[in-house]
């Protein structure tokens, strides 16, 4: 795991843990689950986002995602952890919207069919406000790598955004997306083959 | 997809999930291998390069009205709950029960009792009169009775054991027409008789009841 990944589920100080909301849920007290929502709408957004490549789908697919989890929050075990579960949710939400859209095919994802817009600079404006020339090539960056990621298969891209940007482990990465820990391993080997391909010229420059 | 167990070995090293004794073991294959060893320091710049330039979350467009719709999702479904174990049988159900042997003559007294309602209502009460058969009161000091006012044309509920309003509350009452929910931006117009916006309810990301507007 990546030691500077903080785990999604540990509290912060004066914050009430998940599994206590989660209770109270379970009694039907929807002002818990809106503290819930609002912990996790940006990371269960960020997940949808990638997978749709559209930001009003993505955003529809994620309301989806919590109305679900509402709906199943009374059989959820508290032996387990409450995002790794939301996120399995979301995994269907949106892998039954790209089955229903027909959006897969043979393993790659059509990048011409989806709406992926990369607004330049939006979300790659770094805190620290660096020089404008390095700030234009963390743009730069950005974008290529959001365009690499979008020419991966849905199955292959979660996986990486799961593993190097949520920083899950691969048991988790299993029980999310549903499959075994050798396909956890396969997929995410590949979809590092396909990025090196991809990016190699600009990772090594950027190194 | 089979993934040869070196290339599981190379991921699992990667991403830090062997465990000691495997780690040693790949460490001093790796040492012997150049190939290997480049393909783990490209992969591990990917990883870093991945990392620093994609967030781990991402910001949801219009956050308050994210988790306010969600809120009025699950009111509507809370209500749509209610209806539906309120709502009478289906039919067929009700077909299931028409078989039984004992069904007609249930069905006829029945038939008898609503009839001798139906004489003794229009012999004893106003015609649209509201019967209220059954009340309850949460709080065992407030006792809940009703009787219906034929001059007024209503109902009145009376409620004994409540504390009386002091003198200087200054009560306002507002005649609602009828209401209309704006499910694009989750508001509810009230609106007079004559068809004028009274208030605007909204509910903010806590699903808590806002006033947005009030015209007089």
């Amino acid at each position: 795991m990546n030691p500077d990944m903080p785990s999604p589920t540990a509290p912060a100080d004066g914050e009430v843990p998940d599994l206590d909301l989660v209770k109270r849920c379970q009694a039907g007290d929807t002002r818990a689950f809106d503290v819930l929502v609002a912990k996790y709408r940006s990371r269960v957004y960020n997940m949808t986002y990638h997978l749709i490549q559209n930001e009003t789908e993505a955003w529809d697919l994620a309301q989806e995602a919590f109305i679900k989890a509402w709906r199943g929050i009374g059989g959820f075990k508290l032996d387990s952890g409450f995002y790794t579960w939301l996120y399995r949710i979301t995994h269907n939400v949106c892998y039954d919207w790209l089955r229903k859209k027909k959006f897969e095919s043979d393993g790659e994802f059509d990048d011409s069919r989806t709406e992926h817009r990369v607004a330049a600079g939006a979300e790659a404006v770094p805190q620290m406000a660096p020089r404008p020339d390095q700030a234009m090539r963390n743009a730069e960056l950005k974008i290529r790598i959001d365009a690499a990621i979008a020419q991966l298969s849905p199955d292959h891209r979660q996986a990486i955004l799961l593993k190097e940007v949520e920083g899950l482990r691969y048991h988790e990465i299993a029980e999310v997306m549903q499959c075994s820990l050798g396909t956890v391993m396969s997929r995410l080997f590949y979809a590092r083959k396909k990025l090196q391909e991809i990016l190699k010229d600009t990772y090594e420059n950027a190194a | 997809m089979k993934t040869p167990p070196d290339e599981n070995q190379l991921v699992r090293y990667l991403d830090d999930e062997m465990d000691l004794a495997e780690k040693n073991t790949f460490e001093a294959s790796l040492a012997a291998d150049a190939e290997l060893r480049a393909e783990i320091e490209s992969m591990s710049r990917l990883g870093a390069v991945l990392r620093s330039a994609m967030p781990d979350g991402r910001d949801v467009p219009h956050p308050d009205f994210f988790n306010s719709q969600i809120q009025v999702r699950l009111a509507e479904e809370k209500q749509a709950h209610v209806r539906e174990f309120h709502a009478p049988a289906q039919v067929g159900g009700w077909l299931g029960w028409m078989r039984t042997p004992w069904f007609a003559a249930a069905a006829t007294a029945v038939i008898a009792v609503v009839a001798f309602g139906f004489w003794q209502d229009r012999h004893s009460a106003p015609t649209g009169l509201s019967v209220v058969l059954s009340t309850y009161a949460p709080n065992p000091s407030v006792h809940a009775h009703s009787f219906h006012s034929g001059e007024a044309q209503a109902t009145v509920l009376m409620l004994d054991g409540l504390a009386s309003v002091p003198p200087d509350r200054q009560i306002v009452g507002q005649q609602v027409h009828h209401s209309d929910m704006d499910r694009q931006v989750a508001t509810t117009p009230l609106f007079s008789d004559e068809g004028r916006v009274l208030l605007v309810r909204a509910v903010d990301g806590r699903n808590q009841p806002r006033l947005l507007e009030h015209t007089r």
